[in-house]
């Protein structure tokens, strides 16, 4: 289809080829196999940058596009449980990035908010990257 | 211009536009972001400085939300960018006169503003705009009982002006029936300052409690703590009234206050002893 046509003029590699479209702009839920799968990639170096890369991307994409935002989000949530270190990291080095998404606000042509999901996650992700003890705990749990 | 900054100017036009409406969130984002990615905030100052929005009161309106929400949301260097500014800012509120309803507001508000980055520029201990809680200054103060004392009286008369100008918001909003986004956009900051404030002396309140522990310094500070439970009454009031807006709690969440203020005087480990107070 288009993506993936854009995908190979666009010359993306195979891991932001995964995380576009884990957050592809439809109303599918991203499976946990994805999840696990581009959490698995964060360990290597090479393919972290490339993720995170593509995520920032996403993320600080426009109102109509929100459903890129709510499902980066996803991700980033799973990665900083479950992914590397270096997520953790990142994700502490651009808080600012998370933190200003909680008064994210769009509203569809009929009127709906759609962005009451962005403004949850960004505040439960926020607030758990600001809990060292509480990260620290549940990715002890989530190693065992 | 490089191209950054002609995105800096275009999110700045598109954030204080020409409509009477809420500055658009997305737009107000684009320049808090890229306080942090530039580590540096005078590119947004200067971009301010240079824009002919002074010359119509809602958009002069609009501007101080977003320059409110810079300072709080912002890169640390933001704030002192705004204390570096702080003349100017005060010279914008004498360019419309004080007979039309957004003259009165833009004046008030500048009059906050002005109140919080003096104060800002005297307490160097908080380095954000929002008042989010650093243990370590209430330590530094808590240590030196006089800087303490009047650390916390200066976070009031702070309180005290931002409430006033809540109020002063809140009349304006009653007697416009129209669409008063725009105004109640002002809120939004407000709410999340009061909070961080309250909290500030909430916690710094108890460790001077903690730290004087003896009647004599229980005397001492019974005007801060007759003030705190008057405040506390008030930003009571103010959560409700701000929560009767729809607007306002789909977008941020207001925090609840239990009815009666907490008591600041039990020392940290006996807090089970609540019911105990004289």
């Amino acid at each position: 289809m288009l993506r993936s046509a854009k995908n190979i003029m666009k010359g993306y590699s195979s891991a932001q080829v995964l995380v576009r479209n884990a957050t592809a702009n439809s109303d599918e839920q991203i499976s946990r196999d994805n999840l696990d799968e581009i959490s698995q990639l964060t360990y290597s170096n090479a393919e972290f940058f490339d993720i995170m890369d593509m995520l920032d991307k996403r993320i600080n994409d426009k109102g109509k596009y929100w459903r890129h935002v709510a499902k980066s989000m996803t991700v980033l949530d799973y990665l900083v449980r479950f992914g590397s270190d270096n997520c953790v990291l990142w994700c502490k080095e651009n808080l600012y990035i998370i933190k200003t998404l909680r008064e994210f606000r769009y509203e569809d042509e009929t009127g709906v908010d759609k962005g009451q999901i962005i403004r949850v996650k960004a505040k439960e992700l926020t607030s758990l990257l600001m809990d060292d003890e509480r990260l620290q705990e549940e990715r002890r749990l989530n190693k065992s | 211009m490089s191209k950054i900054e002609a995105n800096l100017h275009k999110a700045l036009k598109k954030a204080c536009s020409i409509e009477e409406s809420a500055p658009k969130r997305k737009h107000l984002r684009t320049l808090i972001v890229y306080t942090w990615d530039h580590h540096s905030s005078s590119e947004v100052f200067e971009a301010l400085k240079a824009s002919p929005f002074v010359n119509d009161e809602i958009q002069l309106f609009k501007s101080l939300i977003v320059l409110h929400k810079i300072i709080q949301e912002g890169h640390p260097t933001a704030l002192k960018e705004a204390i570096k500014n702080r003349e100017w800012i005060r010279s914008l509120g004498r360019i419309h006169s004080s007979g039309s309803e957004y003259g009165t507001l833009i004046r008030e508000y500048i009059r906050y503003l002005i109140l919080k980055l003096d104060f800002h520029s005297h307490h160097k201990g908080f380095d954000n705009g929002t008042f989010e809680y650093e243990e370590y200054v209430s330590l530094v103060s808590v240590a030196d009982p006089d800087e303490g004392y009047e650390t916390i009286l200066d976070l009031m008369s702070l309180q005290d002006s931002l409430d006033q100008f809540a109020q002063i918001i809140f009349a304006s909003i009653q007697s416009d029936r129209r669409n008063s986004e725009c105004k109640i956009s002002s809120l939004i900051p407000m709410i999340a300052e009061s909070y961080g404030i309250y909290k500030f002396i909430t916690s710094m309140l108890r460790a001077m409690y903690r730290e004087l522990n003896d009647p004599e310094g229980g005397d001492a500070l019974q005007p801060l703590r007759e003030r705190y439970q008057e405040q506390h009454n008030r930003l009571f009031e103010f959560y409700a009234d701000c929560s009767s807006i729809k607007y306002l709690t789909t977008l941020v969440t207001i925090p609840k206050l239990p009815m009666d203020s907490p008591n600041v005087e039990l020392a940290a480990n006996d807090n089970d002893n609540n019911e105990n107070r004289t």
